[in-house]
């Protein structure tokens, strides 16, 4: 139909021609993106355990070169697209990022992964001596911002790494989620028995976590070895020193966790080690840089003495009982500490440690 | 009535396995895959366990070589061992002092080891520990009888 302020023209034929002219255009789609693949015909057949990330590594798909050289999003494998501007990543070689094992460790946080809400036993939770809830809730403070800096740091990495490596980009999605549910759990057992949060820790390890300017690999040294053994650590004797069900549950499935970002943690430097000249030493450095950290925060007494009151079973039993727990604590720390340098090829001389640390290295242990 | 069976046999982590790979619920809550092979050192005996995927796949009778080749192995003496047993029959699951974390942390030469030196690999004792905890704590629904033919679960 005319427009209303068209010009008249009055003839039939000129009419039809207007409206042809104004009707909307008939989309005929031409499907050339179909045309579009690198590789077309993959068949990826599921195994055992089902249809993993790393099992669709075939052919184009699972060429992961040393330096990405793509800018965008691209996923890899994929075409690229024409004009595309940068994003800007910052973590383009695979050296930087890159464990063989990323691809099934994010298929094992898929599968293992379980909810606080539900899968904790929280009825199992009863009143406390009111000296050994405020150490479990000081404790669970301390835990509580750890775990605030693994989600902070993963994240902060994260989107800086390109799409070439996404088996390392999937996994640490599940790391900050498993980070998030620390947080969660602990929160939760903080308030749910009539106490409450304590104190915030010191925070010198958190800041060098969390200030790492070289490179994520920096950043795996404070905050997947030195902060992730000292917390797996600390999982594993809460775990033997629960009080119920509950903790037990939380305690062992965050230890479960834990584990998994370590491992990511040492298969990183092993491969970042093996592929970049110096990064052994730098390693070795970025370890001495920490050890203070460490030592630092561990000259405040707060986690000690609730720990103490922990393994102690009161405030009474925790001179005695509880501090040799504590040093339990800290041996076991520091001999897997020392042990997984060496699985790294960084093996450390305990007589370097600080003083703080010193006192409770593995006699005999020496570096290689 | 079913008939106990001999803690530590084949037969009995064949029946364990039966239990742990039949109900879903191990494989939920933090457990589900876990790809290990563990060995076992109960005194001077050694089995193997395989697990692939969500299930135990076997369990063989072997020799203390065959503990260079597993992943990691878990080893205490007879009596501990049948100790722990018990405790899980008798609590439904492992109690507070009887888990394996307790029972690694709990001994000066730990629970968990490896003749390989492969920190990789003995890790995996802690990535699965809720699962080899699940599968222990499956063996409640085993009639047992411990090696001096004492009951230990009706």
């Amino acid at each position: 139909m005319a427009r209303a302020d068209a010009p008249k023209t009055g003839g039939k034929a000129d009419g039809a021609a207007q409206e042809q002219a104004e009707a909307p255009r008939k989309y005929e789609p031409k499907y050339n993106w179909m045309n579009k693949s690198r590789q077309w015909g993959v068949r990826v057949p599921p195994g055992k355990a089902g249809l993993k990330l790393g099992d669709l590594n075939v052919g184009v798909y699972g060429e992961i070169p040393g330096h990405w050289t793509d800018e965008t999003r691209n996923p890899r494998g994929a075409v690229a697209r024409r004009g595309m501007p940068p994003v800007g990543y910052a973590v383009r070689d695979k050296a930087g990022l890159w464990a063989d094992s990323a691809a099934d460790l994010y298929e094992e946080a898929i599968q293992r992964r379980w909810a606080p809400a539900t899968d904790v036993p929280w009825n199992t939770i009863e009143p406390l001596p009111d000296d050994v809830e405020h150490a479990v809730c000081q404790v669970c403070t301390e835990l509580i911002g750890y775990a605030n800096v693994d989600i902070e740091a993963i994240t902060g990495w994260q989107h800086r790494m390109s799409y070439g490596y996404h088996e390392v980009k999937q996994f640490l999605a599940t790391a900050g989620f498993d980070a998030a549910r620390h947080f969660e759990c602990f929160r939760k057992r903080a308030l749910v028995n009539g106490g409450g949060l304590g104190l915030e820790g010191p925070g010198r390890v958190n800041r060098l976590i969390l200030e790492s300017r070289g490179g994520w690999t920096e950043a795996v040294v404070y905050l997947l070895l030195l902060r992730g053994v000292f917390t797996m650590t600390l999982y594993k004797h809460l775990e033997r020193h629960a009080h119920n069900d509950a903790e037990r549950f939380i305690y062992g499935h965050a230890l479960t966790d834990k584990a998994r970002h370590v491992t990511y943690g040492l298969e990183h430097l092993k491969f970042a080690i093996a592929h970049v000249d110096d990064q052994r030493q730098i390693v070795a450095t970025l370890f001495a840089f920490g050890d203070g950290g460490l030592a630092r925060d561990l000259a405040d007494p707060v986690l000690k003495e609730a720990l103490a009151v922990i393994f102690g079973g009161s405030v009474r039993g925790a001179v005695k009982k509880g501090l040799a727990g504590y040093g339990d604590f800290m041996r076991d720390f520091l001999g897997t500490l020392l042990a997984m340098c060496r699985y790294i090829d960084v093996p450390r001389d305990p007589a370097r440690l600080p003083a703080a640390l010193k006192e409770f290295a593995p006699v005999g242990d020496v570096a290689a | 009535m079913a008939k106990a069976l001999a803690f530590p046999s084949v037969a009995w982590f064949d029946a364990v396995r039966a239990v742990f790979n039949s109900d879903e619920r191990y494989r939920g809550a933090g457990g589900g895959r876990c790809d290990c092979v563990v060995g076992l050192k109960i005194g001077e005996a050694v089995f193997v366990l395989a697990f692939e995927g969500v299930e135990c796949v076997s369990a063989v009778a072997a020799d203390d070589a065959a503990l260079v080749d597993v992943d990691f192995f878990l080893a205490m003496s007879a009596e501990d061992w049948r100790e722990m047993i018990t405790n899980i029959a008798e609590n439904d699951g492992a109690d507070l002092h009887h888990t394996l974390n307790t029972l690694d942390l709990a001994r000066d030469e730990g629970l968990a080891a490896s003749r390989h030196g492969d920190q990789f690999r003995e890790d995996l004792f802690f990535r699965y520990n809720q699962t080899l905890q699940f599968f222990f704590d499956a063996s409640a629904r085993v009639k047992t009888a411990v090696d001096n033919g004492k009951l230990v679960k009706l």
